[in-house]
């Protein structure tokens, strides 16, 4: 991997990096798409890049079961498997077996789990994750850390945060002796939960072995704490983490959580969240999401969003179109899951833009504004972007700002 | 200038029989004519869209140029809003059909749904949209088309949808019905500035019976009676106000099915994704059926008109309706409908010679007891998790056709086998132009890719993954339309009517008809559908509901 930071805002931690990998070059911050199972839901790979994407996500846990290693090597690997010619991320494997099987149980030589097939006790050391993630062939691997719920509280923590060190150690060891490490690059993945002291004791043994991995992760977030927690852990290792390495945010998709974590120095983030909303009818825009499943869009002949260069507002998809079709026709949820990329994309691209300009406290200001004028400002975001010298309400005496998530939505016909 | 004719015929065989033409359609706004060469496809859709495609899918899908478009999904709002877009070009603009290329026939029925319906009346019409059945009369459709301006539409008819079979009286009254709807359909309005609707397709009527579709074509042809006339000049005879003809094959094959004693019970196909439809089978006796009813109702009518035919159920059925009949127009939801139920197509017309399709990097379709191959492939079975091949083993693939010109093979031109890089990508800031022009790592646009392949396509059926099906509808539209096209080339040849002979009994010797194929697919497709796809909680909340009853919880 090369990476290059080539511009820092001079306020906040923000920054725009060039990052090479063997698939081409990825411009950072990015948000990067879900294909959980090979495919970014309803696209083909040809369509995704159109849309200006050029790393996306793939999961080790999904692709281990189906269609399983032994297929993807016979195909060449999964960027040959699904017609993606450019950058691939894989997780580990890890966060699926806790989310997704309630059998699982850790050891010190790995993950212990009744096999979705036949219920049979499989076990994924760190070893086998990242063997698994060679088949796969994925640009940037993570290593398998011992995921607890971030509402976890007791030595669990601890202990996890410890497990996780020891694994990323044999993961590394694994992981150079294979002779891939010059083609796939392994990211760390930062644990310790909610508390800080484990957090940097983590990220203290982690950044020790900076000349081994090629970036890092912040995990175990993302699983139901306040926001106000979560922004503070965020903050504590974006600071801490070193300026050479990509950082990497796990499991973050909300536009305001994106800036907030590009603001502290988050330089890739991954998430369901835009393509799987497409699917159920909403469509994100800059003036916050719209549910087209609402009457009230029925005749609507605007588009989701004017001047959206994405193929479903530019070839003239009108909000009634979509209320006819969504959730009835996958034709719906393909154009308004090329819709919400591309909003992604707008997004952080708009971020790279500010960054490279000296703009982008303004560029957050005005997102703010656009965002969440009406609907008043989430009080984390505020404190959160405070911490980094921009003060969202600055000049805005009349500005509502709500506690809580503050993450908006239009429920109803009601709303 | 007067306008082009909506259907010239180049190769005839009199009245019944095998012929090409083309299809013209003159807006007369100064546009130019869209041409197709017939017999032509004719895309199917549901709620406006085709099934499966964004707009970027339907614009790389050169096989879709003939769009069918139903209006009943619209009743759902009243009123529909396709009838508040305005324009010159409604539907072209609403649902994002290109102007000069798409060309749309609007019916108010979905002709591929064999539900129970409830019956119409004297002058109305009962439709389905998401809310049940909405009751469309005469004035309303008449307005809703003239809101709509479609290229083509087609007038109400009386078809019953109750179960066969159906008495001489309900006939005779379908009859009268479906007389009387197009006269009030050609009719002009009271209001002279509102154009009539231009292309008008009239439903042959007359069901299973010979003597009643006979009797439905006389009455198109007969002099208009004085009391009648008013509003219907220049007319002569109901037919000089009918552009053209439509078959609705699936209520056909419902009541042959239920004469056959194999009754296909409209409303209740054992599961509930199912569809009519996919029982629906041919057979060289059901085609011969088919062909003695259009021909009975085509007897008293002129030649020169183009024939619609929709919801045939194989290819052989085309091919057998093409030479007994003579047709112009098939809808490809028979295609369409397979790329829902996981099978990717793989057959060719004339039938390819046998060294050129066999290949051990590409398998050919599996070939059953009798002899005869499969009309493609149920990528459901297990088989082809490692089958890295392309989907169809009688087409080439753009990007090794590209690369080697050693098989003769013709190339798919679909999104699935010939993917192309995107002709551009969006920037969405001014540094991302460092990962597109990359000088160690050169991305030309609209670059052929290697093909999409059966053990992916077989992965994304059981992760259900909806681009399974995108791929799979643009591929097997693509095989249709190229099956149309050898049947036009081989009545191109100097002998067309013997040569179509003889291909078509190559090809029913070739390829399968029974069509197990699908039978097991849609097994396997339903398999995964209960398992993973919509309604899927609800299944299982009544699963256990059954499981749990007569025991104490």
């Amino acid at each position: 991997m090369q990476f290059e930071v080539l511009a820092k805002c001079h306020t906040t931690r923000a920054r725009v990096s060039r990052m090479r990998l063997a698939h081409g070059v990825t411009m950072l911050p990015t948000f990067m798409p879900v294909a959980t199972q090979a495919a970014i839901k309803g696209l083909t790979p040809q369509q995704v890049e159109a849309l200006g994407i050029n790393l996306i996500l793939n999961n080790t846990y999904h692709l281990n079961l189906r269609p399983g290693i032994q297929v993807l090597k016979e195909a060449g690997g999964a960027h040959k498997f699904q017609g993606w010619n450019h950058n691939l991320l894989t997780d580990s494997g890890g966060f699926q077996l806790v989310s997704l099987s309630k059998f699982t149980k850790i050891t010190e030589e790995g993950a212990l789990f009744a096999s979705p097939f036949d219920g049979s006790p499989t076990m994924l050391t760190p070893e086998e994750s990242i063997s698994i993630q060679h088949a796969i062939g994925a640009d940037i691997i993570m290593q398998l850390d011992d995921v607890v719920s971030s509402l976890t509280v007791g030595p669990r923590v601890e202990e996890a945060m410890w497990r996780t060190v020891r694994w990323l150690d044999r993961c590394i060891e694994f992981h150079q002796k294979s002779g891939e490490d010059d083609v796939q690059n392994l990211f760390a993945i930062v644990q310790g939960g909610l508390e800080a002291d484990l957090r940097d004791k983590c990220l203290d043994e982690m950044i020790a072995r900076k000349d081994r991995v090629a970036g890092y992760a912040i995990g175990g977030l993302s699983g139901g704490e306040e926001k106000d927690v979560f922004w503070r852990v965020i903050k504590q290792c974006a600071d801490k983490l070193p300026e050479d390495r990509p950082r990497y945010s796990m499991g973050i998709g909300f536009a305001e959580d994106l800036l907030v974590c590009v603001a502290l120095g988050v330089d890739m983030a991954d998430c369901v969240f835009p393509t799987r909303t497409a699917r159920f009818g909403v469509a994100l825009t800059f003036k916050g999401p719209l549910n087209l499943r609402l009457s009230k869009h029925s005749a609507d002949m605007r588009p989701i969003e004017e001047g959206c260069p994405c193929p479903t507002c530019s070839s003239g998809i009108t909000r009634a179109l979509l209320n006819h079709t969504a959730t009835l026709e996958t034709a719906a949820a393909h154009a308004i899951t090329q819709h919400n990329l591309v909003f992604q994309a707008r997004v952080m691209g708009g971020a790279r833009d500010a960054i490279m300009n000296g703009t982008f406290p303004q560029y957050l200001k005005d997102f703010f504004a656009n965002y969440f004028g009406d609907a008043g400002y989430p009080e984390w975001c505020v404190n959160a972007l405070r911490s980094v010298g921009v003060d969202l309400l600055e000049g805005k005496p009349d500005t509502r700002v709500v506690s809580g998530d503050g993450a908006k939505w239009e429920y109803s016909d009601a709303a | 200038m007067t306008a082009a004719p909506l259907f010239t015929l180049c190769v005839t065989s009199g009245k019944f029989g095998p012929r090409v033409g083309s299809l013209n359609l003159d807006r007369e706004d100064g546009t130019p004519v869209i041409r197709t060469p017939t017999p032509a496809l004719l895309t199917a859709t549901s709620r406006g869209v085709v099934p499966h495609f964004s707009r970027d899918s339907v614009q790389i899908t050169g096989a879709i140029q003939h769009i069918q478009l139903p209006f009943e999904s619209f009743l759902d709002r009243n009123p529909p809003v396709l009838t508040l877009v305005g324009g010159a070009r409604p539907l072209h603009q609403f649902l994002g059909y290109e102007t000069d290329k798409h060309v749309l026939t609007l019916t108010l029925r979905d002709p591929s749904d064999g539900r129970k319906m409830p019956p119409n009346g004297n002058d109305f019409m009962s439709a389905h949209c998401t809310r049940g059945v909405r009751k469309v009369n005469l004035p309303t459709w008449k307005t809703y088309v003239q809101k709509c301006k479609p290229d083509l539409v087609v007038a109400l008819s009386d078809t019953p949808f109750t179960p066969p079979p159906h008495s001489q009286k309900r006939m005779t009254k379908s009859i009268e019905r479906s007389i009387s709807w197009l006269a009030d359909f050609l009719r002009v309005l009271d209001d002279p500035s509102a154009s009539c609707p231009r292309n008008v397709l009239v439903h042959l009527a007359g069901g299973a019976e010979p003597h009643a579709r006979g009797e439905f074509a006389d009455r198109l042809t007969e002099p208009i009676e004085q009391k009648d006339a008013v509003g219907l000049s220049p007319f002569n005879t109901l037919d000089d106000g009918v552009a053209g003809y439509v078959f609705d094959l699936l209520p056909l094959h419902t009541t042959l099915a239920a004469e056959a004693c194999r009754p296909i019970e409209p409303s209740s196909p054992v599961d509930e994704l199912l569809k009519v439809s996919d029982s629906q089978r041919s057979s060289p006796d059901s085609s011969i059926r088919l062909a003695e009813l259009l021909q009975a109702s085509l007897d008293p009518l002129p030649v020169h008109k183009p024939r619609f035919v929709n919801s045939p159920v194989s290819p052989h059925e085309i091919l057998r309706l093409v030479r007994e009949v003579g047709i112009d127009l098939v809808d490809g939801f028979w295609a369409q409908r397979a790329a829902d139920i996981g099978v990717a197509l793989d057959f060719r017309f004339p039938v390819p010679a046998e060294s050129s399709i066999t290949s051990a990097d590409c398998p050919a379709p599996r070939t059953r007891k009798d002899g005869k191959m499969d009309l493609g492939h149920n990528l459901f079975d297990s088989m082809y998790r490692h089958d890295h091949s392309r989907l169809a083993s009688s087409f080439s693939d753009g990007h090794s056709a590209g690369q080697s010109h050693s098989n003769d093979l013709p190339v798919c031109p679909c999104g699935a086998c010939s993917p192309r890089s995107p002709a551009s990508r969006l920037l969405h800031s001014s540094v991302d132009i460092q990962s597109w022009q990359d000088s160690q790592r050169p991305l030309p646009p609209s670059a052929l890719q290697p093909p999409f392949v059966r053990s992916y396509v077989h992965h994304l059926l059981h992760t259900h993954e909806m681009c399974s099906h995108t791929l799979l509808a643009m591929h097997n539209l693509t095989v249709l339309s190229a099956f149309l096209e050898g049947i036009r080339k081989v009545l191109g040849r100097e002998f067309p009517k013997d040569e179509l002979e003889k291909e078509i009994v190559r090809f029913e010797q070739k390829y399968d008809e029974d069509m197990v194929l699908w039978d097991e697919a849609a097994t396997m497709w339903l398999d995964v559908e209960h398992a993973r796809g919509k309604g899927r909680l609800a299944r299982e909340r009544g699963k256990q509901t059954a499981s749990t009853m007569g025991t104490a919880a």
